[in-house]
Protein backbone atom coordinates (compact mmCIF):
# COMPACT_ATOMS: atom_id res chain seq x y z
CA UNK A 1 0.00 0.00 0.00
CA UNK A 2 1.14 3.45 -0.91
CA UNK A 3 0.08 6.23 1.95
CA UNK A 4 1.47 9.54 1.09
CA UNK A 5 0.28 12.21 4.01
CA UNK A 6 0.54 16.40 3.58
CA UNK A 7 3.09 15.79 1.12
CA UNK A 8 4.95 18.76 -0.84
CA UNK A 9 7.86 19.36 -2.76
CA UNK A 10 9.71 22.40 -3.43
CA UNK A 11 12.29 22.93 -6.19
CA UNK A 12 13.91 26.60 -4.86
CA UNK A 13 11.32 28.84 -4.62
CA UNK A 14 8.90 27.06 -7.29
CA UNK A 15 6.02 24.25 -5.46
CA UNK A 16 5.90 21.01 -7.13
CA UNK A 17 3.74 19.45 -4.85
CA UNK A 18 1.54 20.53 -2.32
CA UNK A 19 -0.02 19.46 0.43
CA UNK A 20 -0.94 15.78 -1.15
CA UNK A 21 -2.78 13.46 0.52
CA UNK A 22 -3.67 9.92 -1.29
CA UNK A 23 -3.61 6.32 -0.54
CA UNK A 24 -3.61 3.54 -3.28
CA UNK A 25 -4.54 0.39 -1.90
CA UNK A 26 -1.99 -3.10 -2.97
CA UNK A 27 -2.85 -4.86 -6.17
CA UNK A 28 -4.93 -1.31 -7.27
CA UNK A 29 -4.43 0.21 -11.20
CA UNK A 30 -4.39 4.10 -11.55
CA UNK A 31 -3.42 6.40 -13.52
CA UNK A 32 -2.32 10.12 -12.95
CA UNK A 33 -2.69 13.01 -14.82
CA UNK A 34 -2.57 16.29 -15.75
CA UNK A 35 -1.28 19.35 -17.88
CA UNK A 36 2.60 19.14 -17.87
CA UNK A 37 4.27 20.75 -15.01
CA UNK A 38 1.30 19.52 -12.76
CA UNK A 39 4.10 17.22 -10.62
CA UNK A 40 3.09 13.68 -12.08
CA UNK A 41 7.07 13.01 -12.18
CA UNK A 42 7.64 14.47 -8.73
CA UNK A 43 4.86 12.41 -7.29
CA UNK A 44 6.72 9.55 -8.85
CA UNK A 45 9.70 10.00 -7.71
CA UNK A 46 8.81 10.93 -4.37
CA UNK A 47 7.21 7.58 -4.12
CA UNK A 48 10.15 5.93 -5.42
CA UNK A 49 12.29 7.20 -3.23
CA UNK A 50 14.68 9.46 -5.79
CA UNK A 51 13.58 12.50 -3.93
CA UNK A 52 12.94 13.90 -0.55
CA UNK A 53 9.57 15.23 0.42
CA UNK A 54 9.79 19.39 1.70
CA UNK A 55 7.30 18.57 4.45
CA UNK A 56 4.86 15.19 5.04
CA UNK A 57 5.81 12.25 4.56
CA UNK A 58 5.45 8.60 2.52
CA UNK A 59 4.45 4.67 3.23
CA UNK A 60 5.06 2.21 1.29
CA UNK A 61 3.70 -1.28 2.71
CA UNK A 62 4.38 0.72 5.64
CA UNK A 63 7.87 1.62 5.41
CA UNK A 64 8.21 5.21 5.93
CA UNK A 65 10.54 7.35 3.17
CA UNK A 66 11.37 9.51 5.08
CA UNK A 67 13.55 7.73 7.88
CA UNK A 68 14.51 4.28 5.60
CA UNK A 69 18.23 3.87 5.48
CA UNK A 70 19.77 4.07 2.42
CA UNK A 71 21.04 -0.07 2.34
CA UNK A 72 17.04 -0.70 2.77
CA UNK A 73 15.82 1.98 0.42
CA UNK A 74 17.93 -0.26 -2.22
CA UNK A 75 16.23 -3.45 -1.31
CA UNK A 76 12.82 -1.19 -1.31
CA UNK A 77 13.69 -0.40 -5.01
CA UNK A 78 14.11 -3.87 -6.01
CA UNK A 79 10.47 -4.39 -5.45
CA UNK A 80 9.38 -1.60 -7.55
CA UNK A 81 9.81 -1.05 -11.16
CA UNK A 82 10.24 2.42 -12.66
CA UNK A 83 9.65 3.09 -16.36
CA UNK A 84 11.25 6.08 -16.79
CA UNK A 85 10.11 9.36 -19.29
CA UNK A 86 13.27 9.42 -20.77
CA UNK A 87 14.03 5.68 -20.61
CA UNK A 88 17.33 5.76 -18.86
CA UNK A 89 18.83 2.95 -20.91
CA UNK A 90 22.59 2.47 -20.79
CA UNK A 91 23.87 3.04 -24.79
CA UNK A 92 26.81 0.90 -23.74
CA UNK A 93 24.94 -2.12 -23.07
CA UNK A 94 22.66 -4.08 -25.60
CA UNK A 95 18.86 -4.55 -24.92
CA UNK A 96 19.36 -8.00 -22.93
CA UNK A 97 21.61 -6.33 -20.54
CA UNK A 98 19.68 -3.19 -20.22
CA UNK A 99 17.02 -5.79 -18.89
CA UNK A 100 18.91 -8.48 -17.36
CA UNK A 101 20.57 -5.87 -14.94
CA UNK A 102 17.82 -5.41 -13.00
CA UNK A 103 17.87 -8.75 -12.05
CA UNK A 104 21.64 -9.08 -11.79
CA UNK A 105 21.78 -6.21 -9.02
CA UNK A 106 19.46 -8.50 -6.68
CA UNK A 107 22.35 -11.31 -6.81
CA UNK A 108 20.08 -13.76 -8.99
CA UNK A 109 21.91 -16.96 -10.34
CA UNK A 110 22.79 -15.91 -14.34
CA UNK A 111 20.60 -18.57 -15.83
CA UNK A 112 17.89 -17.91 -13.69
CA UNK A 113 18.78 -14.56 -15.03
CA UNK A 114 18.75 -15.51 -18.61
CA UNK A 115 15.82 -17.50 -18.82
CA UNK A 116 13.51 -14.63 -17.35
CA UNK A 117 15.17 -12.07 -19.48
CA UNK A 118 14.01 -13.85 -22.50
CA UNK A 119 10.81 -14.53 -21.43
CA UNK A 120 10.20 -11.04 -20.61
CA UNK A 121 11.67 -9.49 -24.02
CA UNK A 122 9.06 -11.73 -25.91
CA UNK A 123 6.69 -10.47 -23.60
CA UNK A 124 7.22 -6.91 -24.68
CA UNK A 125 7.79 -8.30 -28.31
CA UNK A 126 11.47 -7.68 -28.62
CA UNK A 127 13.23 -10.92 -28.58
CA UNK A 128 14.42 -10.26 -32.09
CA UNK A 129 15.98 -7.36 -30.87
CA UNK A 130 18.00 -8.83 -27.67
CA UNK A 131 21.22 -8.33 -29.27
CA UNK A 132 20.65 -4.46 -30.40
CA UNK A 133 21.90 -1.47 -28.83
CA UNK A 134 19.56 1.08 -27.65
CA UNK A 135 20.60 3.76 -29.68
CA UNK A 136 19.82 1.58 -32.69
CA UNK A 137 16.43 1.47 -31.72
CA UNK A 138 13.20 3.58 -32.55
CA UNK A 139 11.72 5.70 -29.79
CA UNK A 140 8.97 2.97 -29.14
CA UNK A 141 11.71 0.09 -29.50
CA UNK A 142 13.48 2.06 -26.52
CA UNK A 143 10.29 2.62 -24.17
CA UNK A 144 9.56 -1.49 -24.47
CA UNK A 145 12.80 -1.78 -23.18
CA UNK A 146 12.73 -0.06 -20.44
CA UNK A 147 9.26 -1.22 -19.37
CA UNK A 148 10.88 -4.72 -19.75
CA UNK A 149 13.35 -4.13 -17.10
CA UNK A 150 10.68 -2.68 -15.35
CA UNK A 151 8.50 -5.61 -15.24
CA UNK A 152 11.21 -8.57 -15.19
CA UNK A 153 11.63 -8.62 -11.76
CA UNK A 154 7.91 -8.52 -10.95
CA UNK A 155 7.62 -5.63 -8.86
CA UNK A 156 4.97 -5.20 -6.27
CA UNK A 157 4.79 -1.57 -7.26
CA UNK A 158 4.95 -0.94 -10.99
CA UNK A 159 5.88 3.21 -11.66
CA UNK A 160 5.26 4.08 -15.23
CA UNK A 161 6.15 7.48 -16.16
CA UNK A 162 4.71 8.43 -19.23
CA UNK A 163 5.01 5.24 -20.51
CA UNK A 164 3.26 5.56 -23.84
CA UNK A 165 4.39 9.17 -24.68
CA UNK A 166 6.36 7.71 -28.26
CA UNK A 167 4.19 4.88 -28.98
CA UNK A 168 1.41 4.98 -31.95
CA UNK A 169 -2.27 3.83 -30.65
CA UNK A 170 -1.77 0.18 -31.81
CA UNK A 171 1.35 -0.11 -29.08
CA UNK A 172 -0.18 1.77 -26.67
CA UNK A 173 -2.75 0.04 -26.24
CA UNK A 174 -0.32 -3.30 -26.51
CA UNK A 175 1.59 -1.77 -23.63
CA UNK A 176 -1.34 -1.23 -21.45
CA UNK A 177 -2.39 -4.72 -21.87
CA UNK A 178 0.89 -5.99 -21.33
CA UNK A 179 0.46 -3.83 -17.82
CA UNK A 180 -3.28 -5.28 -16.90
CA UNK A 181 -1.46 -8.48 -17.27
CA UNK A 182 0.90 -7.66 -14.81
CA UNK A 183 -2.00 -6.01 -12.68
CA UNK A 184 -3.70 -9.34 -12.83
CA UNK A 185 -0.67 -10.78 -11.16
CA UNK A 186 -1.07 -8.59 -7.97
CA UNK A 187 1.11 -5.31 -8.95
CA UNK A 188 0.07 -1.79 -7.67
CA UNK A 189 0.50 -0.15 -11.29
CA UNK A 190 0.83 3.98 -10.63
CA UNK A 191 0.94 5.34 -14.40
CA UNK A 192 1.26 9.17 -14.90
CA UNK A 193 0.39 10.31 -18.27
CA UNK A 194 -1.42 13.09 -19.81
CA UNK A 195 -2.60 10.93 -22.80
CA UNK A 196 -6.61 11.23 -23.43
CA UNK A 197 -6.99 8.54 -25.51
CA UNK A 198 -5.52 6.27 -23.09
CA UNK A 199 -7.86 7.62 -20.16
CA UNK A 200 -10.93 7.27 -22.12
CA UNK A 201 -10.46 3.80 -22.79
CA UNK A 202 -9.89 2.37 -19.75
CA UNK A 203 -11.90 3.07 -16.14
CA UNK A 204 -9.08 2.40 -13.78
CA UNK A 205 -9.05 5.14 -10.79
CA UNK A 206 -7.61 8.66 -11.99
CA UNK A 207 -5.84 11.08 -10.11
CA UNK A 208 -6.01 15.00 -11.82
CA UNK A 209 -3.01 16.64 -10.79
CA UNK A 210 -3.06 20.37 -11.13
CA UNK A 211 0.05 23.26 -10.09
CA UNK A 212 0.89 20.22 -7.68
CA UNK A 213 -2.65 19.89 -5.82
CA UNK A 214 -4.78 17.28 -6.73
CA UNK A 215 -7.76 18.45 -8.00
CA UNK A 216 -9.74 15.66 -9.06
CA UNK A 217 -9.63 11.58 -7.83
CA UNK A 218 -12.06 9.60 -9.83
CA UNK A 219 -12.73 6.61 -8.59
CA UNK B 1 35.90 -3.34 -18.67
CA UNK B 2 35.92 -0.02 -17.21
CA UNK B 3 39.82 0.39 -18.51
CA UNK B 4 38.84 -0.67 -21.61
CA UNK B 5 36.35 2.18 -21.87
CA UNK B 6 38.85 4.83 -20.21
CA UNK B 7 42.11 3.50 -22.07
CA UNK B 8 43.89 6.95 -22.55
CA UNK B 9 42.92 7.54 -19.17
CA UNK B 10 44.35 4.43 -17.68
CA UNK B 11 47.60 4.07 -19.71
CA UNK B 12 48.30 7.74 -18.46
CA UNK B 13 47.38 6.82 -14.72
CA UNK B 14 49.44 3.30 -14.99
CA UNK B 15 52.27 5.59 -16.61
CA UNK B 16 52.70 7.58 -13.46
CA UNK B 17 52.03 4.34 -11.01
CA UNK B 18 54.81 2.89 -12.66
CA UNK B 19 57.16 5.69 -12.92
CA UNK B 20 56.50 5.81 -9.32
CA UNK B 21 57.11 2.26 -8.29
CA UNK B 22 59.81 2.17 -10.37
CA UNK B 23 62.05 5.41 -8.83
CA UNK B 24 60.82 3.61 -5.73
CA UNK B 25 62.16 0.13 -6.36
CA UNK B 26 65.50 2.19 -7.76
CA UNK B 27 65.54 3.51 -4.55
CA UNK B 28 65.47 -0.25 -2.71
CA UNK B 29 67.59 -1.49 -5.05
CA UNK B 30 70.31 1.21 -4.89
CA UNK B 31 70.02 1.73 -1.14
CA UNK B 32 70.11 -2.21 0.00
CA UNK B 33 73.60 -3.18 -2.59
CA UNK B 34 75.22 0.78 -0.71
CA UNK B 35 74.11 -0.90 2.69
CA UNK B 36 75.73 -4.42 1.29
CA UNK B 37 78.43 -2.68 0.66
CA UNK B 38 79.23 -1.14 3.60
CA UNK B 39 78.51 -4.60 5.62
CA UNK B 40 80.91 -5.91 3.48
CA UNK B 41 83.44 -3.26 3.70
CA UNK B 42 83.15 -2.79 7.43
CA UNK B 43 83.81 -6.30 7.48
CA UNK B 44 87.40 -5.67 6.00
CA UNK B 45 88.42 -4.09 9.06
CA UNK B 46 92.00 -2.53 9.00
CA UNK B 47 94.30 -1.62 11.43
CA UNK B 48 97.55 -0.25 11.66
CA UNK B 49 99.65 -0.97 14.60
CA UNK B 50 102.46 1.78 15.04
CA UNK B 51 105.36 0.90 16.38
CA UNK B 52 107.69 3.13 19.11
CA UNK B 53 111.36 4.16 17.74
CA UNK B 54 113.86 2.18 18.73
CA UNK B 55 112.07 -0.99 19.55
CA UNK B 56 114.06 -3.87 20.02
CA UNK B 57 113.65 -7.42 18.14
CA UNK B 58 112.25 -9.00 20.78
CA UNK B 59 109.58 -6.74 21.55
CA UNK B 60 108.92 -6.38 18.00
CA UNK B 61 108.46 -10.34 17.94
CA UNK B 62 106.34 -10.13 20.78
CA UNK B 63 103.85 -8.01 18.85
CA UNK B 64 104.25 -10.03 16.09
CA UNK B 65 103.54 -12.98 18.23
CA UNK B 66 100.29 -10.90 19.75
CA UNK B 67 99.10 -10.12 16.15
CA UNK B 68 99.23 -13.88 15.16
CA UNK B 69 97.23 -14.98 17.68
CA UNK B 70 94.52 -12.85 16.87
CA UNK B 71 91.27 -14.58 15.76
CA UNK B 72 90.71 -14.10 11.91
CA UNK B 73 93.79 -11.27 11.93
CA UNK B 74 96.00 -11.20 9.24
CA UNK B 75 99.18 -9.20 9.16
CA UNK B 76 99.06 -7.80 5.27
CA UNK B 77 102.17 -6.03 5.46
CA UNK B 78 104.93 -4.76 7.98
CA UNK B 79 106.51 -1.11 7.19
CA UNK B 80 109.43 -0.26 8.01
CA UNK B 81 110.55 3.19 8.87
CA UNK B 82 112.15 3.63 5.75
CA UNK B 83 109.30 1.94 4.14
CA UNK B 84 107.00 4.54 5.30
CA UNK B 85 109.23 7.57 4.34
CA UNK B 86 109.49 5.96 0.68
CA UNK B 87 105.79 5.50 0.30
CA UNK B 88 105.46 9.14 1.94
CA UNK B 89 107.43 10.60 -0.52
CA UNK B 90 106.11 8.87 -3.42
CA UNK B 91 102.35 9.78 -2.33
CA UNK B 92 103.54 13.66 -2.16
CA UNK B 93 105.04 13.06 -5.30
CA UNK B 94 106.59 16.62 -6.81
CA UNK B 95 106.14 18.30 -3.13
CA UNK B 96 108.34 15.41 -1.46
CA UNK B 97 111.39 18.03 -1.58
CA UNK B 98 110.94 19.14 1.59
CA UNK B 99 111.46 15.80 3.50
CA UNK B 100 114.91 15.97 2.22
CA UNK B 101 115.75 18.88 4.70
CA UNK B 102 114.27 16.52 7.52
CA UNK B 103 117.43 15.23 10.25
CA UNK B 104 115.66 12.11 11.20
CA UNK B 105 113.17 10.07 9.96
CA UNK B 106 109.97 10.92 12.18
CA UNK B 107 107.78 8.42 10.80
CA UNK B 108 107.06 4.91 12.95
CA UNK B 109 107.33 1.57 11.76
CA UNK B 110 104.06 -0.54 11.61
CA UNK B 111 101.84 -3.67 10.74
CA UNK B 112 99.09 -3.29 8.87
CA UNK B 113 96.62 -5.96 9.62
CA UNK B 114 93.34 -7.15 7.97
CA UNK B 115 90.46 -8.70 10.19
CA UNK B 116 88.75 -10.96 6.96
CA UNK B 117 85.50 -12.80 6.52
CA UNK B 118 82.92 -13.18 9.28
CA UNK B 119 82.09 -9.72 9.76
CA UNK B 120 82.55 -7.27 12.45
CA UNK B 121 80.31 -8.66 14.89
CA UNK B 122 82.97 -10.96 15.74
CA UNK B 123 85.47 -8.65 16.06
CA UNK B 124 85.80 -5.91 18.67
CA UNK B 125 88.02 -3.21 17.49
CA UNK B 126 88.36 -0.91 20.68
CA UNK B 127 88.88 -3.84 22.91
CA UNK B 128 91.97 -5.02 20.68
CA UNK B 129 93.26 -1.54 19.53
CA UNK B 130 93.27 -1.04 23.88
CA UNK B 131 94.99 -4.84 24.46
CA UNK B 132 97.89 -3.98 21.54
CA UNK B 133 98.14 -0.18 22.88
CA UNK B 134 99.30 -2.24 26.70
CA UNK B 135 102.24 -3.92 24.91
CA UNK B 136 105.32 -2.38 25.11
CA UNK B 137 106.85 -1.17 21.82
CA UNK B 138 103.60 -0.30 20.56
CA UNK B 139 103.30 3.52 20.08
CA UNK B 140 99.42 3.74 19.03
CA UNK B 141 96.70 2.11 16.84
CA UNK B 142 94.18 2.91 14.44
CA UNK B 143 91.54 1.17 12.48
CA UNK B 144 88.98 2.44 10.16
CA UNK B 145 85.92 2.53 12.19
CA UNK B 146 85.67 6.28 11.95
CA UNK B 147 85.26 5.97 8.13
CA UNK B 148 82.89 2.98 8.75
CA UNK B 149 80.91 5.62 11.38
CA UNK B 150 80.70 8.19 8.96
CA UNK B 151 79.60 6.10 5.86
CA UNK B 152 77.32 4.66 8.35
CA UNK B 153 75.95 8.31 8.60
CA UNK B 154 75.94 9.23 5.47
CA UNK B 155 73.49 5.84 4.61
CA UNK B 156 71.44 6.73 7.66
CA UNK B 157 71.11 10.22 5.89
CA UNK B 158 70.15 8.53 2.62
CA UNK B 159 67.74 6.07 3.72
CA UNK B 160 65.87 9.00 5.62
CA UNK B 161 65.78 10.93 2.09
CA UNK B 162 64.74 7.90 0.50
CA UNK B 163 61.72 7.42 3.45
CA UNK B 164 60.68 11.19 2.34
CA UNK B 165 61.09 10.31 -1.10
CA UNK B 166 59.11 6.87 -0.64
CA UNK B 167 56.08 8.69 1.07
CA UNK B 168 55.66 11.39 -1.27
CA UNK B 169 55.36 8.66 -4.03
CA UNK B 170 52.98 6.67 -2.62
CA UNK B 171 50.96 9.34 -1.87
CA UNK B 172 51.58 10.84 -5.83
CA UNK B 173 50.39 7.47 -6.57
CA UNK B 174 46.77 7.60 -4.34
CA UNK B 175 46.21 10.92 -5.84
CA UNK B 176 46.87 9.81 -9.23
CA UNK B 177 44.77 6.36 -8.76
CA UNK B 178 41.89 8.41 -7.06
CA UNK B 179 41.57 11.16 -9.76
CA UNK B 180 41.16 8.25 -12.22
CA UNK B 181 39.03 6.50 -10.65
CA UNK B 182 36.98 9.65 -10.18
CA UNK B 183 37.13 10.31 -13.79
CA UNK B 184 35.73 6.67 -14.65
CA UNK B 185 33.38 7.21 -12.20
CA UNK B 186 32.21 10.62 -14.19
CA UNK B 187 32.25 8.94 -17.20
CA UNK B 188 29.88 6.50 -15.85
CA UNK B 189 27.85 9.28 -13.85
CA UNK B 190 24.66 7.66 -15.54
CA UNK B 191 25.19 4.07 -15.37
CA UNK B 192 25.96 4.24 -11.75
CA UNK B 193 22.36 6.21 -11.33
CA UNK B 194 20.52 3.74 -13.04
CA UNK B 195 22.22 0.59 -11.13
CA UNK B 196 20.76 2.52 -8.30
CA UNK B 197 17.59 3.03 -9.66
CA UNK B 198 16.83 -0.16 -9.91
CA UNK B 199 17.68 -1.11 -6.59
CA UNK B 200 21.55 -2.05 -6.85
CA UNK B 201 23.51 -1.45 -3.50
CA UNK B 202 26.29 0.55 -2.58
CA UNK B 203 28.89 -2.35 -2.68
CA UNK B 204 27.35 -2.98 -5.99
CA UNK B 205 28.30 -0.03 -7.40
CA UNK B 206 31.70 0.41 -5.51
CA UNK B 207 33.16 -2.74 -6.24
CA UNK B 208 34.11 -2.29 -9.49
CA UNK B 209 35.74 0.54 -9.16
CA UNK B 210 37.79 -0.52 -6.41
CA UNK B 211 38.75 -3.96 -8.41
CA UNK B 212 39.98 -1.72 -10.87
CA UNK B 213 42.25 0.37 -8.87
CA UNK B 214 43.59 -2.47 -7.50
CA UNK B 215 44.18 -3.88 -10.97
CA UNK B 216 46.01 -0.75 -11.49
CA UNK B 217 48.07 -0.69 -8.61
CA UNK B 218 49.09 -4.33 -9.01
CA UNK B 219 49.85 -4.01 -12.73
CA UNK B 220 51.55 -0.85 -12.00
CA UNK B 221 54.20 -3.12 -9.87
CA UNK B 222 54.52 -5.81 -12.21
CA UNK B 223 55.83 -2.96 -14.79
CA UNK B 224 58.07 -1.10 -12.57
CA UNK B 225 59.60 -4.80 -11.34
CA UNK B 226 59.70 -5.82 -14.99
CA UNK B 227 61.69 -2.42 -15.98
CA UNK B 228 63.59 -2.45 -13.27
CA UNK B 229 64.62 -5.55 -13.57
CA UNK B 230 65.39 -4.27 -17.77
CA UNK B 231 67.52 -1.45 -16.34
CA UNK B 232 69.69 -4.02 -14.17
CA UNK B 233 70.27 -5.65 -16.78
CA UNK B 234 71.22 -3.30 -19.41
CA UNK B 235 73.29 -1.08 -17.24
CA UNK B 236 76.58 -2.03 -15.92
CA UNK B 237 76.15 -3.50 -12.28
CA UNK B 238 79.63 -5.32 -11.80
CA UNK B 239 82.54 -4.26 -9.98
CA UNK B 240 81.19 -0.18 -9.73
CA UNK B 241 84.00 1.58 -8.10
CA UNK B 242 83.08 4.32 -5.13
CA UNK B 243 85.57 6.07 -3.72
CA UNK B 244 88.24 4.24 -4.43
CA UNK B 245 86.80 1.61 -2.40
CA UNK B 246 85.92 -2.16 -2.27
CA UNK B 247 84.37 -2.70 -5.58
CA UNK B 248 80.65 -2.59 -5.48
CA UNK B 249 78.73 -5.91 -6.97
CA UNK B 250 74.64 -4.73 -7.71
CA UNK B 251 72.49 -7.59 -7.14
CA UNK B 252 68.84 -6.97 -7.89
CA UNK B 253 66.35 -6.85 -5.62
CA UNK B 254 65.54 -10.22 -3.74
CA UNK B 255 61.92 -11.82 -4.12
CA UNK B 256 60.74 -10.11 -0.86
CA UNK B 257 60.91 -6.84 -1.85
CA UNK B 258 59.44 -7.56 -5.67
CA UNK B 259 56.43 -8.90 -3.66
CA UNK B 260 56.22 -5.98 -1.04
CA UNK B 261 56.50 -3.47 -4.14
CA UNK B 262 53.35 -5.82 -5.90
CA UNK B 263 51.48 -5.45 -2.27
CA UNK B 264 52.12 -1.86 -2.30
CA UNK B 265 51.23 -1.13 -5.66
CA UNK B 266 47.89 -3.13 -4.96
CA UNK B 267 47.52 -1.06 -1.57
CA UNK B 268 47.78 2.48 -2.79
CA UNK B 269 45.41 1.59 -5.82
CA UNK B 270 43.02 0.31 -3.25
CA UNK B 271 43.08 3.41 -1.10
CA UNK B 272 43.05 5.39 -3.85
CA UNK B 273 40.02 3.92 -5.10
CA UNK B 274 38.40 3.88 -1.84
CA UNK B 275 39.18 7.76 -1.83
CA UNK B 276 37.46 8.09 -4.80
CA UNK B 277 34.53 5.99 -4.51
CA UNK B 278 34.16 7.40 -0.59
CA UNK B 279 33.70 10.86 -1.98
CA UNK B 280 31.52 10.21 -5.03
CA UNK B 281 29.25 8.21 -2.83
CA UNK B 282 28.94 10.53 0.01
CA UNK B 283 25.51 11.88 0.67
Amino acid sequence: MIQLFDLSKKFGPNVALNDIRLRIRQGEFVFVTGPSGAGKTTLLRLIFGAEKPASGYILINAVNLNRISRPKLDLLRRKIGFVFQDFKLLPRKTVFENVAIALEVIGLRPKFVRKKTHQTLRLVGLAEKEKSYPLSLSGGEQQRVAIARAIVKDPLILLADEPTGNLDPQLTMEIMELFKSIHRKGTTVVVATHSQELLEATDCRTILLNRGKISEDTP
Amino acid sequence: MNIRKNLSVHILSLGTIVASLLILGAFLLLFGNLNNWLQRWGTALSMSIYLKDGISEYRRDKVYSFIRGLPEAEIKRFISKEEALKDLRAALGEDAGFLNRLVRNPLPASYEIVFESKGTHGVEPERIKGELEKLDGVEEVQYSNEWLNKLEGFLNVVRLIGFIIGGLLCLCVVFIVTNTIKLTIYSRKDEIEILKLVGATDWFVKTPFLIEGTIQGISGGVLAVLMLFSGYLILPTKGVSLLGLTPLDFVFLPAGYLVLILILGAVLGVIGSFIAIGRFFAV
